[in-house]
């Protein structure tokens, strides 16, 4: 099984120093336990977050050196085209570059892969040519779903914690560059957007029981029985549990 | 400049009232005598009061927004009449110029707080001219659309779909309707779904937008060191907490009619088995859950307590005092120095509501509390509040539930 790691030209958020972000980390220890051909690949102008990645379970890197204001994808899809490999993974969102999580997606369009969101494991599936994937959803449920080779994932937050960094490995990885040159590669899209320096909005206030419907209701001394069938039958009325077999 | 001095002896003499035989000269603060040595009119504060005070019965309320002359108003006696309460007004938008689409997630078919800040943006989007409308898509049946600003509703039951046929069928959507914009919560899986829309119809998409109006819309970029500002586009995901809920009058939430044929549901072909596992409450934690079960100072069966929170499918916490003696691990502690719920509900069983355990649960929607204590600060807090031992309103829970066998 061949499996490529997707890392970005993350900076890191507060020295703006470039490091690997966390779950680029993590989505790297997945693949180094998944076994099988690791390799990572990054598109950008340094590839100092690749050594990072290599320091946390990857052996073999690719480099593709890029200008800083060419778009990646079209460099990533012609390489991954070439490349062929089975699992894609990638983290959901990048932090310190454009941030919008929208690489894996165009890369999935481009290469015509299924893509699943959200993963936290990884796993050899039954049949040849598939793969266990387990996805995290809302309120601590999970997804296993069994897909057919080539896959996109991206990781979400709760994956396993990232293996710890070791400089050994980190020096002994090789990093294969190419050079791409930006003639003939289209620059990034003019975006319809404006930048400016940021200005923090702070979020609104959740408000202690906003959106609580109806009265509040304060039952002095009732029977134990009473408070009970009470209190389930708010849990009931609210949505919250259903408890009647 | 200089003022005439105010004579005090005159002024005060002035509001001497005169009760012959009394032992203490008795004064009038309020009438207005003829003193006023620099020949102002003087402000009369009781008058003013008496005057903002739009609640004649029971606690006294004052409208303080009252910005006119106070000359001359009525005798502070007067009664206002509050008007009786009309009947609550239907926003009907019967023809609108343009649609806004909110894509809602409601798990179980309600609505989250998250879903009600969709829609309330999506009315920023649409304005008050009444020309647009906000249209509701959900994937299973919902509620209460109405009242939480939803113009026209649509339901396409595509429950078991995968997120490339829903992405699929949304794209057979808007290319039908042509809404202005259509927005999505930057969670789960609206935000997958809409960045699969983004990259299938080829549209720009603002993600994780921080701020929303009629004019612009703005997210954060490179690592919150730059902002992106521009004309809202067509597809947006909104962050949570960014939008106020929609608290306008009560909105129609019509159907729209669409033809199945417009947006088949497609399953997809490289997905063999898809396997639903829902979460384990006894094993989540404490800022992943939904219901929290907990326990403070005044619970000391703590066997049952642990059999009840089991049995409740609810997740086990505690208040620090708890924690503190050892009865329950510290993972378990909520509040400031424990973790602050995302849940939507908490039973408090025994916790009198320190402002420290308040601050985990300030997100929370629904709270219950078993209290002894009437005056507890999470009775204030609570929506039902039960003023009884825990040591017996939880053996009763238990047993109630047996009864009903599950
Ligand atoms: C810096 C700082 C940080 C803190 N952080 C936290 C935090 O993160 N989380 C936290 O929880 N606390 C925190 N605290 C502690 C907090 O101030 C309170 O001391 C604590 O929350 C009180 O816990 P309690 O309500 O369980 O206990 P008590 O204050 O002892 O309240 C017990 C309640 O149970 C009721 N009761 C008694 N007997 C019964 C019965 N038989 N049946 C039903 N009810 C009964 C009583 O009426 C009372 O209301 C912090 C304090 C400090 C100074
Ligand atoms: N230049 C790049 N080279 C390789 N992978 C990238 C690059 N940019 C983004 N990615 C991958 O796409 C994910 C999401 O990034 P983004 O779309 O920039 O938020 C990242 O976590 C990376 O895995």
């Amino acid at each position: 099984m061949k499996t490529v790691v997707l890392v970005s030209g993350a900076r890191h958020p507060v020295s703006r120093r470039p490091a690997l972000t966390r779950l680029e980390a993590q989505a790297a220890s997945l693949a180094a336990k998944l076994g099988g051909t690791v390799r990572g690949l990054h598109a950008g102008p340094s590839d100092d977050q690749l050594r990072e990645a290599l320091g946390h379970g990857l052996g073999e890197a690719d480099w593709l050196e890029i200008e800083d204001r060419v778009d990646p994808v079209p460099a990533l899809i012609d390489h991954l085209k070439a490349a062929a490999p089975d699992i894609v993974i990638a983290g959901r969102r990048g932090e310190g570059t454009g941030d919008t999580g929208l690489v894996p997606y165009a890369l999935a369009e481009a290469l015509d892969m299924p893509i699943i969101a959200d993963v936290v494991g990884v796993s050899p599936g039954a049949g040849s040519g598939t793969v266990s994937i387990e996805q995290a959803l809302k309120k601590g449920a999970r997804r296993r779903l069994v897909v057919q080779l080539p896959v996109l994932v991206t990781i979400h937050p709760l994956a396993p914690p990232p293996s710890p960094f070791a400089f050994a490995a980190a020096r002994r990885g090789t990093i294969r560059h190419e050079r791409i040159e930006a003639t003939g590669l289209p620059t990034a899209k003019p975006s319809p957007f404006v930048e400016r320096p940021y200005r923090a909005r702070p979020k609104m206030m959740r408000q202690a029981g906003a959106g609580q419907a109806g009265e509040k209701a304060v039952l002095v001394g009732p029977t134990p029985e009473e408070a009970a069938e009470r209190i389930l039958a708010f849990l009931e009325d609210n949505g919250i549990r259903r408890y009647s077999a | 400049m200089s003022r005439p001095r105010i004579d005090p002896r005159a002024a005060r003499a002035s509001h001497l009232v005169s009760t012959a035989g009394a032992l203490r000269p008795r004064l009038d603060l309020g009438r207005t005598g003829p003193v006023s040595p620099t020949g102002r009119p003087r402000r009369d504060p009781r008058r003013e009061m008496a005057v903002s005070r739009v609640s004649s019965d029971g606690r006294p309320r004052f409208d303080r927004s009252h910005q006119g002359s106070f000359e001359g108003l009525a005798p502070s006696n007067k009664t206002v009449v509050s008007p009786a309460p009309a009947a609550p007004k239907l926003r009907i938008v019967a023809e609108p110029a343009f649609l806004v689409f909110a894509i809602m997630e409601a798990p179980g078919g309600r609505l989250t707080r998250f879903d009600r800040q969709l829609l309330g943006a999506a009315h920023r989007l649409v304005g008050s001219s009444g020309e647009g409308a906000v249209a509701a898509i959900a994937f299973s049946p919902i509620a209460d659309l109405g009242t939480a600003g939803a113009d026209r509703s649509l339901i396409v039951e595509a429950d078991g779909a995968s997120a490339s046929g829903r992405a699929r069928l949304l794209r057979g959507l808007v290319e039908s309707f042509a809404p202005r914009h259509v927005l999505f919560a930057e969670e789960g899986e609206s935000a997958d779904l809409a960045r699969r829309l983004s990259v299938s119809m080829g549209e720009p998409i603002l993600t994780d937008v921080e701020h929303l109006g009629p004019r612009q819309a703005i997210r954060a970029t490179k690592g919150r060191m730059a902002e992106e500002v521009g004309e809202p586009p067509r597809l947006m995901t909104l962050g949570e907490d960014r939008a106020a809920p929609y608290g306008g009058e009560t909105c129609g939430a019509r159907t729209l009619a669409f033809s199945e044929e417009a947006a088949p549901i497609e399953s997809d072909d490289a997905i063999l088995s898809d396997e639903f596992i829902p979460g384990d409450p006894a094993r989540l934690t404490l800022s992943e859950t939904d219901f929290v079960v907990s326990a403070g100072n005044g619970v000391t069966d703590f066997d049952h307590f642990r059999k009840l929170a089991a049995a409740l499918k609810g997740t086990p916490g505690a208040s620090r005092v708890v924690c503190d003696a050892g009865l329950m691990p510290r993972e378990a502690q909520v509040g400031a120095s424990g973790t602050v719920l995302a849940g939507d509900c908490y039973l408090a069983l025994g916790i009198a509501g320190a402002p420290q355990h308040l601050q985990g649960i300030a997100a929370c929607e629904h709270v219950i509390a078993v209290n002894t204590d009437l005056h507890a600060a999470m009775i204030e807090r609570a929506g039902l509040s039960i003023i009884q031992d825990a040591q017996l309103v939880m053996p009763a829970l238990l047993k109630l539930l047996e009864e009903r066998g599950s």
